[in-house]
């Protein structure tokens, strides 16, 4: 199973939806002009803030909406103008859309029955499923008996069954408990690598998209704002917006004193660092912000760093220390990891901010 | 591809076939028409026929100069079969050269011979006479009204120019919708969702066919006099105090009826729905019933138990009480009787939301029982008890069973079209009558819909408490319920008569036991009653799965005109049933669709009339079911049919089978919209019951009822069964 052939990749070119807004009338661009390319088997994920119309992008890729111009292609398709029941992709709903009507059996059978496979094939295809998702005992069970995760797994064998050319899921584990989610994260992707079905996930949840996609695409206002694996949206984001959302930040302000082939030179209150990574918009003299995760700050006696501040709450993980510091900047917090052989700063303490430069990136001042 | 271009073609040739049907009946209409006008013209003429033989010469130059639409010439003394003329015939130069050259023509030989008998005839081609092309000939024998000989034959031809042009106006105009057609076909075959393309195109048809049409036809023959358009009907109702005085009749019974049955209503609901008294069960299941019994059904035991030969008018005259039931008073008590559950079960619904926390709340004020029902409790149920006012209002305006029956010397409008329509032969007045009766009907509907509904207190969110505080003391409850129970023992009492009627040999004279009645009304009955059930068997599927359909329209898919859609559809809920029966024969019984006297325009009555229900259901069980079951089916790869069949209709089951059950039901007891449109063909039940009631045949009535009683509760009992039997599936996935 596990070098599916079928699988094929997709392509969106300059897709644009405007929706009319019924109370005002007016036209509003939901997507805006996005382009990309799924590779065949690759998992990409669709984040971003709700309502910056990641779940409309799906939605045009399974065809229940329309683009009001742009171009979609699977494989070498042109599938713009198919309907979504003559579309070779199959999707996962938020609330999962199983028939209440059917038992689980029925649920997963029926893109089969449509499909006009004999009963016999019918019945052992599912049985197989069933079990990949590890429901073998549920297949009489009325929808309504099951639990969410199990709801989810039924919904993904259904998906699944029909072997699709395109999965497409939709915020899949939104409504499952913080564990499941996880535990489902982790089944999700097993079952994506181990059929080598190409893969689009849209979730506004950062951990989610981190964890299960080979790359993710960041939307906001109906746009693409960056597109990368995992590590290139936290390690090297655009701006400002894609750094927030993606993980824990600080922004210290800087200017940019230099730009070399491989360095930029930035001062922070006359500290100067040299960084690896920086907007390439940015040239000399211009104002900046070095961005700073949790895990590249330390802390240390006031005056040392680069900002001062006071500690205002720590937070033991076991593996780590969350350590929260009330600065001029605001809230940052900084990650102490091996909390238990390294210096803990009580609440109250005066303390200074430092940031390891490598683990640094030179941001433009702006959202 | 291919597919799809052959289902254009075939669906290109139904739409040929339907538009040259329809093409055709317009056209021979219109011919229909303006020949009989040219026959008028031609039969006016000729009784102008001078008597004296020297002043033939001047009528006809006085007729040439008159600037007529015709020619005409005179033939003097008709010829033989195949021989000519013997004298050049006198009047119109043109007109007389052709005679002379085709007098013998076979067509010329027909005209003559026809006028030889005193009659008119029309040739049946078109002739050229002189530089004029094809003119309508037409053949009149020339009478002398003092000799009573026949002179001759009068010979008039008319320009058909007006009916060509028309004629080429009519095949541009079918022209022009046939391209229209097919660009609509077209564009929804390539569309992506061609199947609902298609169910949204039959929906207007099927509503602009027959909804908007026959209002429209109504409204438009109610200003029509004599072929002209006339302000006539209306200024002769609104003259005559006996129209006005049917309209304030209609008034007065609807504001007495919904008083007291708002009243009644409340009664029963309070008890329900805010106390712990006893016999509930009995109490709502009592309150229900009224509403699907048939017509006539109750106003029938009326009569049998307070008519002028009834059982307790015998008892009440024996004491000297001397009254008549026939009237207003008699009417509000069979109206009230079965419509207070309307406002029982409006009631019902609003006083049960109501949170008992208020009224706790309001206690522990320390606000005595009664005064918190009188400012906390009566204040929350005012919008609900002006919507049940509004809706029984409305129901007993429409109502015609009862009336009929019932009315005696009191008039209403409902009634009053009828014997327009039926008696009078005066559809015009009927259809303005009708419409006079939807002004106070659709005011009343519209202040319910849009106002009272607005103004109501109680949400839905929020979980009732469950618990129920009690407001009244024993001995108020045991009151209560005492009334109650008289109005339940009422009705028991109703029903017993009806089926008592059965039994008996000839009500009021003879209570001797029979079963005569039965086994005539059986016989007189057979036909009608397979034609009722035929007619409501056959609308019952088409008018479930059509609502449902629309239902998932509405709902479901964005399109432009949903809310002219909806208000088509929705029309026919407020419409009085004498309005709909008269729109229909006026629509109906001419081109282009000719359909009064079949079944089809029954079942089709049908179907319209119970659609808003059955779609109301519809979309209230849609808005709960998440749309993403359906588009899971459609992404797996069902297309709108299969979605429909496999998905949404297992879900809404419950209700498409109340949508059925109403739709039997409905059928079955029709009568105000029905009466206009049974046939010898096609008889309905209902107006056998009230034929043989007119004819004093209690007895064969109340067979007829009891078994109409029957089938209604079978139908409803059926349908519960299987509603609940499905129903523990229905507990929706989260």
């Amino acid at each position: 199973m596990s070098n599916n052939n079928k699988s094929k990749s997709v392509t969106l070119e300059n897709i644009t939806k405007i929706f009319r807004d019924p109370q005002s009338g007016q036209d509003v661009a939901a997507v805006g002009g996005v382009s990309f390319k799924l590779e065949p088997g690759e998992l990409v994920t669709l984040l971003g803030p709700s309502g910056c119309g990641k779940t409309t992008v799906l939605r045009m890729l399974s065809g229940f909406e329309q683009p009001t111009s742009g171009r979609i292609m699977i494989g070498e398709n042109d599938v713009t103008n198919t309907p979504p029941n003559k579309r070779d992709t199959a999707m996962v709903f938020q609330s999962y859309g199983l028939f209440p009507h059917m038992n689980v059996f029925e649920n997963v059978a029926y893109g089969l029955k449509l499909r006009k496979v004999p009963n016999k094939e019918i019945a052992e295809k599912v049985q197989k499923f069933l079990e990949m998702v590890g429901l073998g005992q549920m297949a009489k069970r009325p929808p309504s008996r099951l639990s969410g995760g199990q709801q989810q797994r039924v919904a993904l064998a259904r998906s699944l069954i029909v072997e699709p050319s395109v999965l497409l899921l939709d915020e899949p584990l939104s409504n499952l408990d913080a564990l499941l989610r996880e535990q489902m994260r982790v089944e999700i992707r097993r079952l994506q690598k181990s059929l080598g079905i190409t893969a689009m996930y849209v979730t506004h949840d950062r951990v989610e998209a981190m964890s299960l996609s080979d790359r993710i695409i960041v939307m906001k206002g109906g746009k693409i704002i960056q597109m990368g694996t995992p590590s290139d949206i936290y390690r090297d984001p655009v701006n400002k917006f894609v750094a927030g959302f993606v993980g824990k930040v600080a922004f210290f302000p800087c200017e940019v004193k230099g730009i070399s082939e491989n360095e930029c030179h930035v001062e922070i209150k006359g500290q100067r660092f040299e960084t690896s990574k920086w907007n390439k918009n940015l040239n000399a003299g211009d104002h900046a912000v070095i961005m700073a995760r949790p895990e590249s700050l330390s802390l240390g006696e006031p005056g040392a760093g680069v900002e001062d501040g006071t500690v205002t709450a720590n937070i033991y993980l076991g593996n780590s220390v969350e350590t929260w510091v009330k600065t001029d900047l605001g809230n940052v917090l900084v990650q102490i990891d091996n909390p238990d052989v390294k210096k803990i700063w009580n609440e109250g303490e005066n303390v200074s901010l430092s940031f390891d430069p490598l683990l640094t990136k030179v941001l433009e001042d702006k959202e | 591809m291919k597919k799809q271009a052959l289902h254009f073609i075939l669906m290109m040739l139904f739409v040929v076939l339907v538009g040259y049907w329809i093409f055709t009946s317009v056209r021979d209409e219109f011919l229909k028409q303006s020949r009989a006008s040219q026959r008028e013209t031609v039969e006016t003429v000729t009784a102008g026929y001078p008597s004296e033989p020297e002043n033939i010469s001047a009528w006809l130059t006085r007729l040439a100069e008159e600037k007529n639409t015709y020619k005409v010439a005179f033939v003097k003394n008709i010829p033989m079969p195949g021989e000519n003329l013997n004298e050049t015939p006198e009047g119109d130069q043109n007109l007389s050269d052709l005679c002379m050259k085709f007098s013998t023509d076979p067509e010329f030989s027909k005209g003559f011979d026809h006028a030889a008998y005193e009659e008119i005839y029309r040739s049946v081609k078109n002739w050229t006479i002189g530089t004029e092309e094809e003119q309508a000939l037409f053949f009149a024998p020339a009478v002398n009204l003092k000799t009573h000989d026949i002179d001759g034959a009068l010979i008039f031809s008319f320009n058909t120019e007006g009916e060509r042009g028309f004629m080429n106006m009519l095949k541009m105009l079918f022209g022009a919708a046939f391209i229209l057609f097919a660009v609509v076909i077209w564009q929804v075959m390539m569309s992506r969702d061609p199947i609902v393309g298609f169910a949204l195109a039959g929906l207007f048809l099927m509503t602009i066919t027959f909804v908007a049409y026959p209002l429209f036809e109504a409204l438009r023959l109610s200003f029509i006099e004599n072929g002209k358009f006339s302000l006539g009907i209306w200024k002769n109702i609104l003259n005559s105090e006996g129209y006005i005085s049917a309209l304030i009749g209609s008034l007065k019974l609807g504001c007495w009826t919904a008083t007291f049955s708002t009243i009644v209503g409340f009664l029963f609901a309070f008890v329900v729905a805010r106390t712990n008294a006893p016999f509930k069960k009995l109490i709502s299941t009592m309150g229900v019933l009224p509403v699907i019994s048939p017509p006539f059904s109750l106003t029938l035991s009326i009569i049998l138990l307070f008519g002028n030969n009834g059982l307790i008018t015998r008892w009440l005259r024996v004491i000297g009480l001397n009254f008549s039931i026939y009237g207003l008073p008699g009417l509000v008590l069979v109206q009230t009787m079965g419509m207070f559950p309307i406002a029982f079960l409006t009631l019902g619904g609003v006083l049960q939301a109501i949170d008992s926390t208020y009224e706790e709340a309001s206690l522990n004020l320390s606000a005595g029982r009664f005064k918190t029902f009188k400012s906390i409790t009566l204040p929350l149920t005012v919008p609900g008890l002006l919507s049940a006012w509004l809706l029984v209002f409305t129901t007993s305006l429409a109502d015609f069973a009862n009336p009929l029956l019932l009315a005696g010397d009191l008039r209403v409008l409902s009634l009053e079209s009828y014997i327009e329509v039926t008696g009078m032969n005066r559809l015009g007045h009927g259809a303005a009558l009708s419409i006079l009766l939807l002004l106070p009907t659709l005011t009343a509907f519209l202040v319910q819909r849009f106002w009272v509904a607005r103004k109501s207190y109680v949400t839905v969110t929020g979980k009732p408490s469950g618990r129920i505080t009690e407001l009244t003391t024993p001995g108020v409850r045991k009151f209560l319920v005492g009334i109650i129970l008289i109005i339940i023992f009422f009705l028991i009492l109703l029903y017993g008569t009806i089926f008592a009627g059965c039994f008996v040999k000839n009500w009021g004279i003879d209570y001797t036991f029979s079963l005569e009645n039965i086994t005539e009304a059986i016989t007189r009955s057979r036909d009608a009653l397979f034609d009722t059930v035929t007619l409501a068997a056959i609308a019952t599927p088409m008018a479930g799965i059509i609502a449902m359909i629309a239902a998932l329209l509405i709902v479901r898919k964005k399109f432009h005109g949903k809310r002219l859609l909806e208000i088509l559809l929705m029309t026919p809920f407020a419409l009085p049933g004498t309005l709909v029966g008269i729109s229909y024969i006026l629509a109906f019984n001419h081109a282009p669709i000719i359909l009064v006297g079949t079944a089809a325009i029954i079942i089709i009555n049908y179907v319209i009339r119970e659609l808003p229900v059955g779609i109301e259901g519809g979309i209230a069980s849609l808005r709960q079911i998440d749309p993403s079951i359906e588009e899971a089916a459609t992404d797996l790869g069902a297309d709108q049919a299969t979605v429909f069949r496999t998905v949404v209709l297992p879900l809404v089951r419950p209700a498409f089978l109340s949508s059925l059950s109403y739709t039997f039901v409905r059928s079955m007891t029709a009568v105000s919209a029905v009466i206009f449109l049974i046939s010898a063909r096609w008889y309905h039940l209902t107006v056998l019951i009230y034929n043989f009631s007119e004819n004093l045949r209690f007895g064969l009535a109340s067979v007829l009822s009891t078994l109409l009683i029957i089938i209604v509760f079978g139908a409803f009992g059926l349908m519960r069964l299987l509603v609940r039997e499905n129903s523990n599936l229905m507990k929706n996935v989260t």
